[in-house]
């Protein structure tokens, strides 16, 4: 079973993603800001990420850029926001972001990314 | 009335949205004084942005919307595009107190009032006027876009139902190419809905922080789109790149209620309209083959249709991510995660024999630093391949069923598109993950019952040293006597530390009713026309919670009465010769067993000259207590019931009901106020309340053959009396005690025992010296008992009317003990 991280401080918005991902029998933890969100991945890294911006303390850029340069950078990762600006996507990949989603994700558009980015969508 | 049913992530989202409404209002008083502090506005900017962001996955419109626009001012704000003003805080401070007052809407009748549409688009609409491009560009929604339309394409918004618009549409369908329309129709299955979408974003839309072409384009099902410039483009040199100009013509067969969710922030930019589906086929010239694609099974949904899309999203994202020019220290891992979302997506696909060519395009890529192999990998292979793969699924003539069944069981067992899906089981393995603040959220009520049991618990353990009493004198086993006396010495300690850890839980601090107050302040104040400069103190300061949130009424009076009388306005006290902006402090403190809590300002202060005048006036006191009682005195009569001074009654402190209420409030809790006041220098009043009202200290007192119980806080002391040493003064009985001429009172009179007191052997009377609300008197009984502390529970049902007695509460021997309520017996 696949290990999701919800880093968002939004509470609501992790219980949002908590549901989805538990329904379809992910193994879900949480984390309401990026030094949170690296001490956890610092006692075991994740498979998947779902990665907030503004966060206090650490916003979610600066976690994805010390994601990346961990020992097991290579964990998909998508960053979830309510912009659309087109920079702010550019922002995201540019700090290590493997997809860019507007909140709110749709709960099957959310669960098609996280199959196909951890190559499950063939079983 | 649009209505959703409480879903466990909607009491979620209440309870966040009270903590960060709080949390807003108090970071826009905070810039008040500080209006440039960023850290405060940066703060300030993420609640909002937080709440507008979790109201989003609710069809709460009238809240997001005001959340959006207020989150764009305050970005404006923030980036220096727009002024911080008291007034534009007054805005933003109305806009959150309407979001407050949908939350409570929305936890009382689970929905938004349909009437809260108009509030809300007002709210907006002011939040939009601080904007300043909005200020300068008058907002041309409705004109405008009729206009706009009319110039560059037939009117189709204006006229959508009329017989006029249905003309419009098809001739719009008819500047479609025909490729595209056959496309559409393609795609278009029985039952689906076509809608034409015409878009015309605000000139000033990007200051909104809108994207149109970005939304434009991501548009659900978008079959058909093309740009319109309604007015002639300018010179290059000459376009403000800064207002949108173009418009945006689009064709979806996306469900109308998709279009709508889409849209939601900007309903006011669009118009949708359904197009009926013959249309489009009869507007094709070769009918005969685009009707032959026509597929025969109603299309559904599914799950792989999602996945497609989102396959060529991820795919179009890792292609860009590698086009990135910069190279950060993570660059190998930005690649790696890109190698890594390849192969799984390759692997989803069902092409495993690709694994080795990422691998090597990486290692390639990782050595040389540029990730040509990689993306030639992207270009070559699986977009189309993988892409195809899947898209085949659908379309093959064996795979569907299969597909279809997936899909339908994985819809079963998934959330569905439904946002809010009361089918989520949330939070299941929260006891597996539990994170977040260290600290727990418990319903009030679990702590209550926690603290009954724990009372109880106290009662039935004080029976323990009666049963050894009785082991020891009336069974004459001393060993046992000895035995259960040590047993309870350990069951006391356990639940006196329990005691006190409940005691720790039940502990608040005054901040929860500190914080009201400077909304409170600058409100009232604003209201008055004064200036007034609010100090609070000892925020931290802990209580019992009850006792906390019973000071939270008798203190909000006292601050309007500060404001309202004793503050005055700038004129004046410039007059007076005292710094306009008035001062009003509000300090809390712990002192000893005792939580004390003033309220001072340096307002005009209490003319004890007029208190007593008024006093006469109203019957309070009569002709000789006038000429008598001196001034301290005369400002104590304050506290009288029914006693105003302010000449001109305003809506603040309202009629009738003045500091004699505060004095209540605060005595039930067994609590003490006091009043300070210098003519033209201010007024302190202060108040002191214990700690915790859970565990009452009572002196049990004898009385004709019956115990009662008097509250510690009045005790003064105790004292015996010789009969010799009672003066009958006129008809009440007096006694020198500590020299002072105290009145007596029998306990047996005041309760109407039809019983003298007894004397001892030697004479003398006991008498409880006991205070209350500043008199002193002495209670004549039969004897004193022990000191006990014990859990007071007040009188129910038919003995609720004995105001002689405030509560009961149970002796370790079983036996029930009235507790005396010193205050109205006398």
């Amino acid at each position: 079973m696949k290990r999701v991280l919800i880093v968002d401080d939004a509470a609501t918005v992790r219980m949002y993603h908590r549901g989805i991902l538990e329904s379809a029998g992910y193994i879900v933890e949480e984390a309401w800001n990026g030094i949170e969100a690296l001490e956890k991945i610092l006692n075991a890294p994740f498979d998947f990420y779902i990665v907030d911006i503004n966060m206090p303390k650490l916003d979610g850029y600066g976690f994805l850029r010390e994601l990346r340069q961990q020992v097991v950078p290579q964990a998909p990762a998508i960053m979830v926001s309510t912009e659309a600006a087109a920079t702010d996507e550019a922002a995201a990949y540019r700090a290590g972001a493997n997809a860019y989603l507007i909140k709110p994700v749709l709960p099957l558009q959310l669960l098609s990314f996280l199959s196909l980015m951890l190559g499950e969508a063939s079983q | 009335m649009s209505s959703v049913p409480m879903s466990p992530l909607l009491e979620q989202f209440l309870s966040e949205a009270r903590d960060l409404l709080e949390c807003s209002g108090a970071k826009l008083m905070h810039l008040e004084d500080a209006p440039n502090d960023q850290d405060v506005m940066n703060e300030l900017f993420r609640c909002v942005h937080t709440l507008k962001g979790n109201s989003g996955l609710f069809s709460f419109p009238e809240m997001t919307r005001v959340l959006h626009a207020g989150e764009d001012l305050l970005g404006m704000v923030r980036s220096g595009h727009a002024n911080y003003s008291r007034e534009l805080a007054d805005c933003l401070l109305e806009a959150m107190d309407f979001v407050g007052t949908l939350c409570r809407e929305i936890e009382a009748t689970h929905g938004v009032d349909a009437s809260r549409a108009r509030d809300s688009q007002q709210i907006t609409e002011a939040l939009h006027k601080w904007m300043p491009s909005l200020k300068t560009h008058p907002a041309p929604a409705g004109n405008g876009v009729a206009a706009a339309v009319s110039m560059g394409t037939p009117s189709i918004a204006a006229n959508a139902s009329s017989a006029n618009g249905t003309h419009s549409v098809r001739s719009l369908l008819a500047g479609i190419p025909e490729s595209t329309r056959k496309m559409a129709l393609a795609h278009w299955r029985p039952g689906d809905a076509l809608h034409w979408i015409a878009y015309r974003p605000l000139r000033e839309c990007f200051f909104h922080g809108d994207d149109p072409l970005n939304t434009a384009r991501q548009t659900p099902a978008l079959v058909w789109g093309r740009v319109v410039a309604p007015e002639p483009l300018p010179p290059l040199a000459d376009l403000d790149t800064y207002s949108c100009v173009v418009q945006f013509d689009l064709l979806t067969n996306a469900p109308r209620e998709e279009l709508d969710q889409f849209y939601r922030y900007i309903p006011e930019q669009v118009e949708i309209i359904t197009i009926p589906s013959h249309w489009l086929l009869n507007s094709l010239e070769n009918l005969g083959e685009s009707r032959a694609a026509l597929p025969a099974a109603p299309r559904r949904r599914s799950y792989s249709e999602n996945d497609e899309a989102a396959f060529h999203k991820i795919i179009a994202a890792q292609r860009q991510i590698l086009l990135l020019e910069d190279r950060p220290i993570w660059y190998a891992g930005r690649l790696k995660a890109v190698a890594a979302v390849l192969a799984n997506l390759s692997s989803a696909a069902g092409h495993t024999c690709d694994e080795a060519d990422i691998q090597a395009a990486l290692a390639d890529a990782l050595s040389t630093g540029h990730p040509t192999l990689l993306l030639a990998w992207i270009d070559a292979n699986p977009a189309n391949r993988a892409g195809a793969a899947l898209v085949s699924n659908d379309t093959s003539a064996t795979a569907p069923a299969e597909m279809e069944k997936g899909a339908g069981s994985s819809l079963e067992s998934g959330p569905g598109e439904v946002l809010a899906d009361e089918g989520i089981k949330f939070g299941r393995r929260a006891e597996v993950a539990f994170s977040g603040p260290k600290s727990l959220k418990v319903d009030q009520a679990k702590v209550d019952r926690l603290m009954n049991l724990i009372g109880e618990l106290v009662v039935s353990k004080n029976g323990l040293p009666y049963l050894a009493e009785r082991a020891e004198s009336q069974f004459g086993v001393r060993e046992l006597s000895r035995e259960i006396k040590g047993q309870y010495s350990i069951i006391n300690r356990i639940a006196d530390e329990m005691q006190d850890a409940i005691m720790q839980v039940r502990m608040m601090a005054v901040s929860f009713v500190f914080q009201r107050f400077p909304r409170l302040v600058r409100d009232i104040s604003r209201k008055l026309g004064k200036e007034v400069q609010l100090v609070l103190e000892g925020e931290q300061t802990e209580a019992d919670k009850n006792i906390i949130e019973s000071l939270a009424d008798p203190l909000i009076h006292i601050v309007r009465n500060s404001l309202d009388h004793g503050l005055e306005t700038p004129e004046v006290r410039l007059a007076a010769g005292k710094p306009a902006t008035g001062r009003l402090t509000i300090r809390a403190a712990q002192e000893a067993d005792r939580v004390v809590i003033e309220v001072s300002d340096d307002g005009r202060g209490i003319d004890p000259a007029v208190i007593k005048q008024k006093a006469y006036e109203k019957g309070i006191i009569d002709e000789a207590a006038l000429e008598r009682i001196g001034d301290q005195e005369a400002i104590n009569l304050i506290f009288a019931a029914g006693l105003s001074t302010a000449k001109v009654l305003s809506d603040l402190s309202g009629r009738g009901v003045g500091m004699d209420v505060v004095r209540s409030a605060v005595e039930k809790i067994n609590g003490t106020v006091v009043l300070h006041s210098e003519l033209g220098k201010g007024t302190t009043i202060r108040i002191s309340l214990p700690l915790s009202m859970a565990v009452t200290q009572v002196m049990i007192v004898e009385s004709d053959g019956q115990l009662f119980g008097v509250p510690m806080d009045h005790v003064v002391e105790t004292v015996r009396v010789s009969g010799s040493n009672i003066r009958t003064f006129k008809k009440s009985q007096t006694a020198v005690l500590r020299g002072r001429i105290v009145p007596l009172k029998s306990l047996n009179a005041l309760l109407g025992i039809n019983a003298i007191p007894r004397m001892n052997s030697d004479d003398e009377l006991a008498v409880l010296r006991v205070q209350t609300g500043g008199v002193e008197f002495g209670l004549v009984v039969d004897g004193f008992r022990e000191t006990i502390g014990v859990i007071q529970k007040p009188l129910n049902g038919f003995l609720s009317g004995l105001a002689a007695f405030s509560g009961s509460a149970l002796l370790g021997n079983g036996s029930v003990l009235m507790i005396l309520n010193i205050r109205e017996i006398v």
